[in-house]
């Protein structure tokens, strides 16, 4: 078991320093530059080369590059080249937001998910299974923002139960920042709602008909206990998979949602940043955004290891 | 007895009448909903509408625009006195002015201020070519010797994007890391992407008199002023209608309609916003050739490009003036070059320039999606006209630094607000992306800087303008209205291209 995990671990860290180099290279082959977005629309192009030689940016791209690993060495993500503070409170700055976002938006997703997949999977083939997956399939259509702007239309100008965009003034409390993450959770929530429940069903559908499941039944042990104790534990593994990526995904995939939302999250920050060209913030938040991708797959192959006893041998 | 406690009674009921009247008008929070987030809260370093239109409030000029565009004194205590010969310019400084971290502003920190302008601002350095000495006479008195006479100067230190603004001397670096300056309102808290917190500046000395556009008094009725980006425009419509926001900037035209009738806002339009123009390459490639760019210029029709980008006709002005009415550097001259839409004339230029049929490069943002609209007219108009056309669209950090490469583009679309002295138009000097370079624009444009009658300088000013529409250097493809909303709660606000808060009151 602990040649797995060092495994795992040990691929981990090959990730991310494949990822660190890529990200380094990509962000810098890429046409655009940082000095001529700063000085705007009338700066000459020698006003520009002061500023790249300020910044550094006329060093060989080698030495860019050593200073840059010297500098992750040393656990400083860099020092953002147009919010003038360094990545890292940056990145903090937007982890709340980000965070809860995701939590909300996933709790939201389970709980219609998990019940409607197993449910659609108990019934297969019925009417409710049938309407399932013609929702299944409109939700994975609608786009994030639309949906986004309809809940602004309904709840926030027409009702006025949340605010419209933001993450709150100065003096907003816990609670009115959370308020403003209810819509954009909702939205993404729906929509990620979709694949989970697809999944949830395709796996109860391939534990369903096992030996184990008939064998409980013939004991006379009750269909809810059945489905829940003995199919949906051992469906589990996919959903849980699917879970953690989309939760990953949406830590930096929620841009749109964000920009509609005007939600100071870390999609939006990198979003802006590659606008920009603000090459530390794209690389700091790109290797926090792999490190959390890793992290969480890694902690999924942890929770196998706990679900299912074949992966430790 | 009686009398007396009539009398008593009035001037008290007055003075609760006056009181309730102020009560009413001083204190509250504006929510300011702009399009996005600052690059940098240095207004000397850049350029950009957003960046004046923030930091005019925490940062002053020794001049500003009064409602009519002239140049008005703000730190200054009036317009420079000019010597005879036009080079040396004195200013004197208003007293008893203190930077938000209390200390006294005197000429030592102008002079360090317009110092680091005349390096770093791209305004600034029109003047450093120009400049032999700056001094400080005294402590409230400044003087700035020119080589030659230079009238756009005092235009030049009003402005408030690349702007003169004065900072405390001991503050100044090459990088500013406090923004500290002497307006109504300083800075409490900037959070990246959510917010920017002005609050009232309770040692700011406003100007006697009346406000005057930019100028005159400047009263500080707020409490705070919130800066907040909101870079989605249909989220900054519906969310002045829901009235999260008291100030909506740039919304999309067509949100005019859903904005009227509203309760908790109104639509307002701010005319004569800007003008979009297509710059061509005068450098390198196919449109050195002035034949060419004459037939480019006669193929386009500009009514049909505006129409694209604007909508409605209550957006848009087809005007080939580079000027709109109402400015005094309004001119006819050349404008019959203007929204010709003639693909046969344009074929027959094209001709005779020697046209071999490769494609005109049309550099184009979709961040500014009027910019791509026009394009995709304009590109109709001249394949109709027999030109081969490329539309290379690209971000907009992307399409600054391909400007600047003469190799990479024929044509580059970018727009500009009008601005007050037409000297500082992007596209005249030979520096800009475009590089126009001409003996008879020189030649005007030195007269025009070193003229000081008004008079003069607005008739240079009308052959400069028939010249542009002779060589066709670029093309002002016509003049833009822009579409804001307001809470009808917010009173003594002035619509601007450059909104600014102070004067401005919430009303209950």
């Amino acid at each position: 078991m602990s040649r797995y995990v060092l495994q795992r671990l040990l691929g981990m860290l090959t990730v991310m320093f494949t990822v660190v180099t890529i990200v380094f290279i990509i962000v810098r082959v890429a046409p655009g530059d940082p000095a001529a977005v700063m000085l705007g629309p009338d700066a000459t192009p020698a006003d520009i080369e002061v500023l790249r030689v300020r910044l550094g940016l006329d060093q060989p791209l080698p030495i860019q590059y050593v200073y840059f690993l010297a500098q992750l060495a040393r656990g400083d993500l860099g020092h953002s080249i147009f919010l003038d503070m360094p990545v890292a409170s940056a990145l903090l700055d937007r982890a709340e937001p980000t965070f809860f976002l995701t939590l909300f938006a996933i709790l939201i997703a389970s709980a219609i998910a998990l019940p409607v997949g197993i449910m659609s999977a108990y019934r297969r083939g019925g009417l409710f299974d049938q309407s399932v997956t013609t929702l299944t399939v409109l939700a994975a259509s609608i786009p994030s923002f639309w949906l986004g702007l309809i809940l602004i239309q309904v709840f926030a100008v027409r009702l006025g139960w949340f605010p419209v965009a933001g993450y709150g003034g100065p003096d907003a409390s816990f609670l009115t920042r959370m308020s403003h993450l209810v819509l954009p959770a909702t939205a993404l929530g729906v929509v990620s709602s979709a694949l989970i429940t697809r999944f949830t069903r395709a796996s109860m559908l391939d534990v369903l008909n096992d030996d184990y499941v008939r064998t409980a039944r013939s004991k006379g042990m009750g269909e809810l206990r059945v489905v829940m104790k003995h199919a949906f534990k051992n469906a589990l593994i996919p959903v849980l998979t699917v879970i953690g990526l989309t939760a990953a995904l949406l830590v930096s995939g929620a841009v749109v949602t964000e920009t509609v939302f005007s939600l100071p999250g870390v999609g939006n920050l990198v979003v802006s940043a590659v606008l920009r060209r603000d090459y530390p913030v794209i690389q700091g938040a790109l290797l926090v955004i792999a490190a959390i991708y890793v992290l969480i797959n890694f902690g999924i192959d942890m929770l196998y290891l706990m679900i299912d006893p074949r992966v430790r041998y | 007895m009686l009398r007396k406690l009539i009398i008593a009674g009035l001037a008290g009921a007055s003075m609760l009448a006056a009181s309730q009247a102020f009560a009413q008008e001083r204190g509250g929070v504006v929510n300011v909903a702009t399009i996005g987030e600052l690059t940098t809260l240095d207004p000397m370093t850049a350029t950009g509408d957003l960046l004046g239109m923030v930091t005019q409030h925490f940062f002053e000029t020794l001049y500003t625009f009064d409602k009519n565009w002239g140049v008005t004194p703000l730190l200054a205590e009036g317009l420079p006195e000019v010597s005879a010969d036009g080079k040396v310019h004195t200013i004197k400084l208003r007293q008893g002015i203190t930077f938000h971290d209390g200390s006294a502003m005197t000429s030592e920190d102008v002079v360090a201020s317009l110092k680091r302008w005349l390096e770093v601002a791209s305004r600034g350095k029109l003047v450093a070519a120009n400049l032999d000495k700056l001094e400080a006479v005294d402590d409230y008195t400044v003087r700035i010797t020119l080589k030659q006479p230079f009238a756009p100067l005092t235009a030049l230190l009003a402005f408030n994007n690349s702007a003169a603004v004065v900072l405390p001397s001991e503050k100044i670096a090459e990088t500013l890391s406090e923004y500290v300056g002497t307006g109504p309102y300083m800075i409490k808290e900037r959070k990246p992407d959510q917010y920017l917190q002005l609050v009232r500046f309770d040692g700011y000395k406003s100007r006697e008199g009346e406000p005057d556009g930019f100028g005159g008094a400047r009263k500080q009725y707020l409490d705070e002023i919130r800066f907040v980006p909101v870079p989605d425009a249909n989220t900054r419509v519906e969310g002045a209608i829901a009235g999260q926001y008291d100030y909506a900037d740039l919304l999309p035209v067509e949100a005019f309609d859903r904005l009227n009738g509203q309760a908790k806002t109104e639509p307002l339009v701010l005319k004569s916003f800007g003008w979009p123009m297509f710059i061509m390459n005068n450098k390198e490639g196919m449109m050195t050739k002035p034949g060419l760019r004459k037939a480019v210029q006669a193929a386009l029709n500009s009514e049909d490009m505006l129409a694209a980008a604007f909508g409605k006709p209550d957006f848009f002005a087809v005007d080939g003036a580079l000027y709109p009415e109402g400015y005094q550097w309004r001119s006819d001259a050349g404008v019959e070059g203007y929204n010709q839409g003639n693909p046969d004339k344009a074929k027959e230029l094209a001709t005779e320039a020697g046209y071999d049929g490769k494609p005109i490069r049309i550099l184009t943002s979709r961040q500014y999606e009027f910019h791509y609209k026009m394009a995709q007219v304009a590109a109709e108009y001249l394949k109709a006209a027999g030109l081969a056309v490329q539309l290379d669209v690209v971000d907009w950090a992307t399409l600054v630094q391909r400007r600047a490469e003469p190799a990479l583009w024929d044509i580059f679309i970018t727009h500009s607000p009008f601005l007050p002295d037409p000297a500082l138009i992007a596209p005249l000097p030979a520096s800009y992306p475009g590089w126009w370079a001409s003996e008879a624009k020189d030649k005007l444009v030195v007269e025009l800087n070193t003229e000081m009658d008004p008079e003069k300088r607005v008739a240079i000013w009308s052959d400069i303008q028939k010249l542009i529409y002779d060589e066709a250097p670029f093309y002002k493809v016509g003049d833009f209205n822009a579409l804001s909303a307001k809470s009808p709660k917010l009173g003594g606000f002035t619509a601007s291209a450059w909104p600014y808060f102070w004067n401005a009151h919430l009303t209950k």
